[in-house]
């Protein structure tokens, strides 16, 4: 589980940012250009308040008949000043919106790769609340305050260092006043940010691991329901709750501690400035107008060290949540797919195990040595009793997982020396577990080949029987469905699956258990287009039914992973081993 | 978003002392530009030395009071906040799982977290912000106004303009983008619903070799959203050039009109100066209260999705106590009962009377859509007849208390569902007081006891959320252990015994026997082989009963019943077991 660590160790900032850095790598130009257009625009608001105190110097020496020709013509420029340095701000703030969106855009794509390029085995031991939640609140968290912190740091740092030099040519003993007070306040706001970093860093993984539990809550709702589980379920949701809130509130604690500290440092400067700006000023040192500009300034000064101050929290719940998407997006993908690929020219459908070992965890192995040859177009039937490892067959007949040793051929060719895609081309698959996503149930049916006409469509709907289900609903073919939704039921909703299995038309079929749902009425005529649809065709069925195995070419007959019958029907029955067993237990009289 | 605000009321006074520590710290902090005025006026003009340090002072002990003040309030900020964001976050939980199944389909399992997290995260982080800026924004407002206008009377009248202009451009930004903030909301939602497909539909996709297909569908609505950002972003983004330049100009129209009033002693320098600091801070202060309009929108959405669910009244209502004794025996009792989903013409279940009594099993069966999920789910009250009576041990449903109608009922799914745990804390689920013997004996009766002491830590192995670790097969005999556990007077069983090989479903069965001799037993089965033992067989065809009896009857008399036999028999076999119903109809 990767949630624990995620909370107790200190995260590596450099290496994380060196990792988000490279991800922002495509759009370094524009935010180059974005960085330059804010320190011009800071750098034209930095001349303001020395015009004003200009103007203010002008008006004191030339009064009591004020030079209002002077005053006009810096007013004027005050004007062209903050007139443009708002439209080069504009220009900034429009680029960065564009490229944070893009951004976000990337990174959200990058995530559904990465679930496609992810072995099987992470989504089967990690929780998909957790993955959810990295791709909605982190990449949400990442990006927004990514290009805000962008304008906001650039900005700030111009504005410090213009402000600087400003000051300094008005007085420097004034200025070092202000430059001895900024650093201490700096050290101390960043102390302070680290204990809010940690906190930030809870925070989103507290918020990930109840994202969890409410997930599993509300998809098991009917559980909880039918078995009064609704207090413990509040109870166990309280704590986990209680946490979050904990860590948010420290996090926030610590975060907004920065704004007091900062301030109690800046009113100092500000105090030691007037005090002694008003000595100078007496001695003669600088005159009015410069000391009413130099405390305009000292306020500008503060401002983006109070600005960069927060952007250390903003900066710690980015850095945080850049982290788990990128801890997410390293994970180790599958290995990729051998160079150069071998391919089958015409499929026959000879499948052969040789000597297959697998285990899902090191040392409990699941399968051991199973060796079987399948000739082209023969039927298998798979059955035995539960956890005897048939899905797990079907797992590394598709590639879902690889064997620990042994191999698998297709026509002689060892299937991992081809292509995951062109092996999984060559099954059609019709799954215990009915998936439909949201759209139409024409895109739905087309799943498997989109080049598929709608008649092709309904000719499977057809085969399969629920072509009159899909004419009954709203819209027929185009009404809207979901693994969600209530329209059609769970056994139509398999029928779909069967119908989908159709239209794709592969090779080699695989059925996992997939008639265990549909009505027993119609179950014979969706036998009999199975019949079509194996005819012909290596088809591997993992069977409940008699009616399926009592048809089938081929019976593997598993027990505790491995194979310990094989051969048809009436030769099993006639062997009077384990298969006879389990037959004589479904319709013997008891 | 206000309506949500009945939350704080628990933190009334936490929020008063917020209020009041930051009264504090406003005042404190305006007080200081005053002092900066007296300083030109009364120190540097007159060149009183003196004078400037002891106000110096009185400023430096002025900055720590106003520090502490907003120290507290940002704690107290934070507290509430976070505290406020709790208290939703649990009713919205609770809510959602005491909504009936209809409701929870209506919002979808995906939108009701995002709902549940998202949005309340949402909601936090604008009160936060509220809780800081919302009371501190119009304090600076008032008081900036009241001080500037006493510093320099002549020229208050620029205070105006700024604050006109200040909230003119934020009202035309705002009203530009807040219609499309729900749009933005709801594609957000989209987008999630297909990360969510993604990942469950993994297995799926990749025999298809759809991963391409995916991410295009998927890449069609992340660029939407993207168009829809960046359009929102342009408009939002024009706020901040178009304040600059409300700030920029209010400070030289000071500077102007403050020249203009010089006189000749030039007391009115430090006033001016002071003046521009106060007209600042009025405008800081619209700023930060623009800032909570940006962010209020999208908060707004949020709250409202949270009140869509809170408002969501539970139609189905129970008594507190049970009204009425139950009897002893256990029954369940059907009278003329209709079910139709709500504004639906059409009936899904019509008329359907019958009665099954203690050690009898009742079996349902029926083609997909007969309405035989539908009619178990009355019991338990999961859906509401639209017409008719359901009794449970004699007493109607509606009758009962909700605790005490459940703990009557061991319900197996459709699909075996578990929750993050442990075998044991999986089987106890409904039984939380259930020894290891018991939990053992539920075990060992669902057939599941040879698979759990195989696993590394047998009764205490890890079970993964959802359930993801273990197979299709275990999960449903879990979660037949974990109704037995229950020792309920009335078992239902939805097609619970369909992911179970032909076997251990027939193994199952004969070790139910003992346990259900005084239970009543309702199962919804596909195949012929579970139910041909029932002591009573329905069979429902488009939510009616046409046929109700044992086995050898039905399969004499009701023509449906015999098309589903025979679509799972051979021909050999159907005609044994119609010798079979001839001989002992004669008997």
């Amino acid at each position: 589980m990767p949630k624990k660590t995620d909370v107790d160790k200190p995260k590596h900032i450099g290496a994380s940012l060196k990792i988000l850095l490279k991800s922002i790598r495509k759009y370094r130009w524009f935010v180059v250009l974005a960085v330059v257009l804010t320190v011009a625009s800071a750098i034209l608001g930095l001349f303001i308040p020395k015009l004003l105190g200009d103007m203010t110097t002008i008006a004191v020496n030339s009064y009591p008949d004020l030079d209002w020709s002077a005053l006009g013509a810096k007013a004027i420029l005050v004007i062209a000043l903050f007139v443009g340095s708002a439209a080069l701000n504009y220009g900034q703030a429009y680029i960065l919106a564009v490229v944070s969106a893009k951004y976000t855009k990337d990174l959200r794509e990058s995530v559904i790769d990465k679930i496609s390029r992810l072995p099987i085995a992470y989504f089967d031991k990690h929780q998909y609340g957790d993955t959810l939640s990295r791709m909605a609140n982190d990449v949400d968290v990442l990006t927004t305050s990514l290009s805000q912190e962008i304008a906001d740091i650039s900005l700030s740092l111009t504005t410090l260092v213009g402000v600087m030099i400003i000051m300094l040519t008005i007085s420097v003993p004034l200025s070092l006043i202000s430059f001895v007070v900024v650093p201490i306040s700096v050290v101390v706001v960043g102390r302070i940010m680290r204990f809010a970093q940690k906190y930030f860093h809870e925070q989103q993984s507290t918020l990930g691991v109840l994202n969890s539990k409410i997930e599993e809550d509300y998809s098991g709702q009917i559980v909880i329901k039918s078995n009064s589980y609704e207090d413990d379920a509040l109870e166990d949701f309280d704590k986990t709750n209680e946490r979050l809130t904990v860590v948010t509130r420290k996090a926030q604690i610590f975060s907004s501690l920065s704004f007091p500290v900062t301030h109690i440092f800046t009113n100092l400067g500000f105090v030691a400035v007037c005090a002694l700006g008003g000595v100078f000023v007496i001695e003669g040192k600088i005159n009015i107008g410069q000391i009413q500009a130099f405390v305009q300034y000292v306020s500008r000064f503060n401002r983006p060290i109070t600005e960069i101050a927060s952007t250390t929290s903003t900066i710690q719940a980015l850095l945080a949540a850049s982290e788990r998407i990128f801890e997410f997006l390293n994970e180790p993908e599958e290995e990729p797919d051998p160079e150069p690929a071998k391919t089958l020219e015409k499929v026959q459908g000879e499948v052969e195990f040789h000597d297959v070992c697998f285990s899902y965890i090191e040392g409990r192995p699941i399968i051991r040595n199973f060796s079987v040859k399948v000739k082209p177009g023969m039927k298998v039937a798979i059955v035995g009793p539960t956890g005897a490892g048939k899905t797990t067959l079907i797992n590394l007949l598709m590639r879902f997982y690889e064997p620990t040793s042994g191999y698998i051929t297709i026509d002689g060719v060892p299937i991992r020396e081809m292509k995951r895609a062109d092996v999984r081309k060559l099954f059609g698959m019709v799954l215990q577990d009915t998936w439909l996503f949201s759209g139409t149930v024409e895109e739905n049916l087309r799943y498997g080949d989109q080049s598929a006409s709608l008649d092709d469509i309904r000719r499977a709907a057809k085969a399969s029987n629920v072509d009159h289900i899909i004419e009954a609903l709203p819209k027929g073919y185009r009404s809207e469905i979901s693994e969600d939704s209530d329209n059609i039921s769970a056994g139509e909703k398999q029928l779909v699956t069967i119908a989908r299995a159709m239209v794709e038309s592969p090779p080699m079929m695989i059925l996992d258990e997939a008639t265990s749902n549909v009505d027993t009425r119609t179950e014979q005529l969706i036998q009999d287009s199975f019949e079509k649809l194996t005819h012909g065709r290596t088809s591997f069925v993992i069977a409940h039914r008699l009616s399926t195995i009592r048809n089938s070419d081929l019976i593997l007959v598993m027990r505790d992973g491995n194979i310990v019958e094989q051969g048809n029907h009436e030769e099993l029955l006639k062997l009077g081993g384990f298969y006879a067993e389990l037959y004589n237990s479904q319709f013997a009289e008891s | 978003m206000f309506k949500l605000f009945k939350f704080l009321k628990p933190y009334f006074w936490q929020v008063v002392i917020l209020v009041l520590a930051t009264v504090l710290q406003v005042y404190t902090t305006l007080r200081l530009p005053a002092l900066m005025a007296d300083i030109i006026n009364n120190g540097i003009v007159p060149g009183d030395t003196g004078y400037i340090w002891m106000t110096g002072l009185r400023m430096i002990g002025l900055a720590l009071v106003s520090a502490a003040g907003s120290l507290v309030s940002s704690i107290f900020a934070a507290r509430v906040g976070a505290n406020f964001a709790r208290d939703i976050r649990r009713a919205v939980f609770m809510k959602v799982i005491d909504f009936n199944i209809l409701d929870v389909k209506d919002f979808s399992t995906a939108s009701l977290l995002t709902r549940t997290t998202n949005d309340v995260n949402q909601v936090q982080a604008v009160t936060i912000m509220m809780l800081s800026m919302l009371i501190r924004a119009p304090l600076f407002c008032i008081i900036s106004i009241v001080m500037a206008v006493q510093t320099a009377p002549d020229m208050s009248w620029i205070i105006l303009v700024g604050a006109v202009a200040i909230l003119g451009s934020v009202v035309l930004i705002m009203s530009l983008v807040i219609p499309k903030f729900k749009i933005f909301q709801t594609m957000i939602d989209k987008i999630t619903l297909l990360t969510r497909e993604n990942l469950t539909g993994l297995r799926v996709i990749r025999a298809f070799n759809n991963e391409k297909l995916e991410k295009k569908k998927f890449m069609r609505t992340n660029d939407e959203l993207t168009k829809l950002l960046i359009f929102i972003d342009k408009i939002l983004e024009l706020q901040n050039p178009l304040i600059n330049i409300i700030f920029n100009g209010t400070t030289l129209l000071c500077s102007w009109i403050g020249i203009s009033l010089l006189t000749k002693d030039f007391a009115y320098l430090g006033n001016m100066t002071a003046f521009a600091q106060y007209v600042t801070h009025v405008m800081i202060s619209f700023l930060m209260m623009s800032m909570l309009f940006v962010m209020l929108p999208r908060a707004n959405v949020s709250a409202q999705r949270i009140n869509e669910v809170l408002a969501k009244a539970n139609k189905i209502k129970w008594h507190t106590k049970t009204q009425g004794m139950p009897e002893k025996q256990p029954s369940v009792e059907f009278r003329d009962v209709d079910f139709a989903y709500p504004g639906a013409a059409e009936k899904v279940l019509d008329n359907i009377s019958f009665r099954a009594e203690a050690g009898q099993t009742t079996a349902f069966i029926g083609s997909t859509g007969s309405g035989k999920s539908t009619l178990i789910n009355l019991v338990p009250r999961f859906y509401e007849a639209s017409a008719g009576e359901i009794l449970v041990n004699g007493l109607a449903v509606e009758d009962y208390a909700k605790e005490d109608l459940i703990k009557r009922i061991g319900f197996v799914p459709q699909r075996g569902m578990l929750f993050a745990g442990t075998v044991k804390s999986n089987i106890k689920f409904g039984a939380p007081g259930a020894t290891d013997e018991q939990v053992r004996q539920a075990a060992e009766i669902a057939q599941a006891k040879n698979f759990i002491e195989k696993m590394p830590k047998q009764y205490s192995s890890h079970i993964a959320q959802g359930g993801t670790n273990v197979s299709g097969g275990q999960k449903q005999r879990l979660s037949i252990a974990r109704a037995l556990c229950k020792e309920p007077d009335i078992y239902i069983f939805d097609d619970s015994f369909s992911a179970l090989d032909m076997k251990t479903d027939k193994k199952l069965r004969e070790a139910l026997k003992p346990i259900t001799r005084s239970a009543v037993v309702l199962i919804v089965a596909q195949r012929v082989s579970t139910i041909k033992d029932a002591d009573q067989i329905v069979v429902l065809n488009n939510g009616k009963i046409v046929g109700k009896g044992k086995h050898l009857e039905l399969i004499t008399k009701c023509k449906v019943y015999q098309e589903i036999v025979k679509s799972q028999l051979s021909d050999k076999e159907y005609l044994a077991e119609l010798k079979l119903a001839e001989r002992s109809s004669h008997a």
